[in-house]
């Protein structure tokens, strides 16, 4: 009987942690494209739980998983606004030079250290791009090589925002077919 | 076989590449959100392949300049970008936010309720190819925009004959549920909270709707998926598709149903309700083939099936275990 009791008194009572819980590998992942970096994602997982634990019970939703997503989306603009963007471009380096990124961790490591093999990586990636379609290989270019919205990719290049999307999605599953394994 | 796989892979190389597209957006919906908690938790592979997604993605961020320098320097024409570019971005913002109000409006232009009374039964040819067979007792809508194929199954049951056409997803909304096509020929049924999809041929997804709990399922010919609205799990087993859908002939096939489905069945089939009167018999299990003609003549055939006795009222049929045929 006490086994029962303390088994069940570790548990998670709140439906929403529970919730959590099944899901922090996803919400990790959620992080992590948008932050580019895995460790400020597990950072933000970590208070993401915080503010799920000590957030008002009686405040309930009709969509649990919805709602811990928009929970999450404003633990991120809360915390990352001005620092997530360098870090990621920073810890991005880390990531691919590892080749792995779900679960692990990335080792501390200096990014490229070693300068021949940096290169030959930055050679793949350019032409891997220019191979790319055109139009396809445009929108990639304005949107992830010159960091412009979708909005402003869609204005220069005459197209609607979902063709711009479109475009895009497109790419990056022809680079990824290409580069990654 | 090695095809299949190569094509399997190749979908969830462009699901992961937009899925990370979406998210770096970062304007998700709802909905989305929901969607893409599913998809990541149907399956490792989904997993991995995002991370494969989200990896280039990354490194492409990280190495913009340099790449763009290189591009650059291999005289590949240059992006013309004119001096609309230079526009403010409280005026880009504004584009922005039209486009979300106008899109809905496009979307939601076009929409056709089909309805069918008990026993009738009716073919639906739609604009892009496709057609639906309603079986009775069944409404569904219908949407059909630029990009999007959408049915809302409210009740009933239906088997699609989905024209090919990978660019304008076809999805089935029914109950708590999501169908998404693959292209194919499928049947599908919402009777008392109950769901379940056969294929004939080609793949679907089930996953759950927005707000649902539970995982996705690719079903093939041959398999059947069942699922009590409202419970995370569903289970999948053989079917025979020929047989599932056969009440286009007037032909319902059963395997080991329990009489509660059957019932259900023709109860969709016949003005005058059945009704099961114990608990333990609407579980009895019934396999057979039952022609479906006039209600007295069907209920004659399925006591042959099962020991049942039934007793007209005037509030309908009540189906009673016969417990001097007891087996």
């Amino acid at each position: 009987m006490s086994i029962v009791a303390d088994f069940s008194a570790k548990r998670p009572t709140d439906p929403l942690l529970e919730i959590y819980l099944e899901r922090r590998t996803n919400l990790v992942r959620f992080f992590a494209v948008r932050t580019g970096s895995i460790t400020v994602a597990e950072d933000l997982a970590q208070e993401l739980y915080v503010k799920l634990a000590t957030r008002d019970p009686s405040v309930t939703a009709e969509n649990p998983v919805a709602l811990i997503y928009r929970i999450a989306t404003n633990v991120m603009l809360d915390r990352a606004r001005g620092d997530a963007r360098s870090v990621a471009r920073e810890t991005a380096w880390r990531v691919i030079a590892h080749d792995t990124i779900g679960g692990d961790d990335v080792a501390d490591q200096a990014p490229a250290d070693d300068v021949a093999a940096s290169r030959q990586r930055l050679r793949q990636l350019v032409e891997a791009v220019a191979e790319l379609p055109p139009q396809m290989q445009r929108a990639f270019r304005l949107h992830k090589l010159e960091g412009r919205s979708h909005a402003d990719t869609a204005r220069v290049m005459g197209i609607s925002v979902k063709s711009v999307e479109k475009h895009i999605s497109a790419a990056l599953k022809a680079l990824t077919a290409r580069l990654g394994r | 076989m090695v095809q299949a796989w190569r094509n399997g892979d190749d979908a969830r190389r462009e699901d992961a590449a937009a899925w990370v597209v979406r998210l770096e957006a970062g304007d998700l919906t709802d909905a989305e959100a929901v969607a893409f908690d599913g998809w990541l938790s149907a399956g490792p592979e989904n997993a991995l392949a995002f991370d494969a997604a989200m990896s280039v993605s990354q490194a492409y961020a990280a190495a913009g300049d340099a790449v763009t320098l290189e591009l650059g320097a291999r005289r590949s024409p240059p992006p013309a970008y004119g001096r609309r570019a230079v526009m403010g971005v409280g005026a880009m913002a504004a584009a922005a936010a039209l486009a979300v109000v106008i899109a809905p409006q496009l979307v939601t232009a076009d929409t056709q309720t089909y309805v069918t009374a008990k026993g009738e039964r009716r073919t639906v040819q739609l604009a892009d190819g496709s057609t639906i067979d309603l079986n009775g007792g069944t409404r569904l809508s219908v949407t059909l925009d630029r990009d999007m194929r959408r049915v809302s199954l409210d009740q009933g049951q239906a088997v699609f004959d989905v024209a090919h056409a990978p660019d304008r997803p076809f999805t089935i909304a029914v109950g708590d549920r999501t169908v998404r096509v693959v292209g194919t020929q499928f049947d599908v049924r919402r009777l008392e909270g109950k769901l379940s999809v056969t294929v004939a041929r080609g793949a679907v997804e089930v996953r759950p709707a927005a707000g649902a709990a539970g995982r996705a399922y690719r079903l093939h010919p041959g398999q059947r998926l069942d699922h009590q609205e409202g419970a995370t799990i569903a289970q999948i087993a053989p079917a025979t598709a020929e047989e599932v859908l056969g009440w286009r002939q007037g032909r319902m096939v059963y395997r080991e149903q329990p009489l509660s489905e059957v019932v259900a069945d023709l109860n969709q089939q016949f003005a005058t309700p059945i009704r099961i009167e114990d608990a333990a018999l609407a579980r009895t299990p019934i396999s057979g083939v039952l022609i479906i003609d006039d209600q007295a003549s069907v209920i004659q055939r399925l006591a042959l099936l099962v020991p049942i006795r039934a007793v007209r009222s005037d509030a309908g049929v009540v189906l009673r275990r016969d417990v001097a045929s007891d087996r």
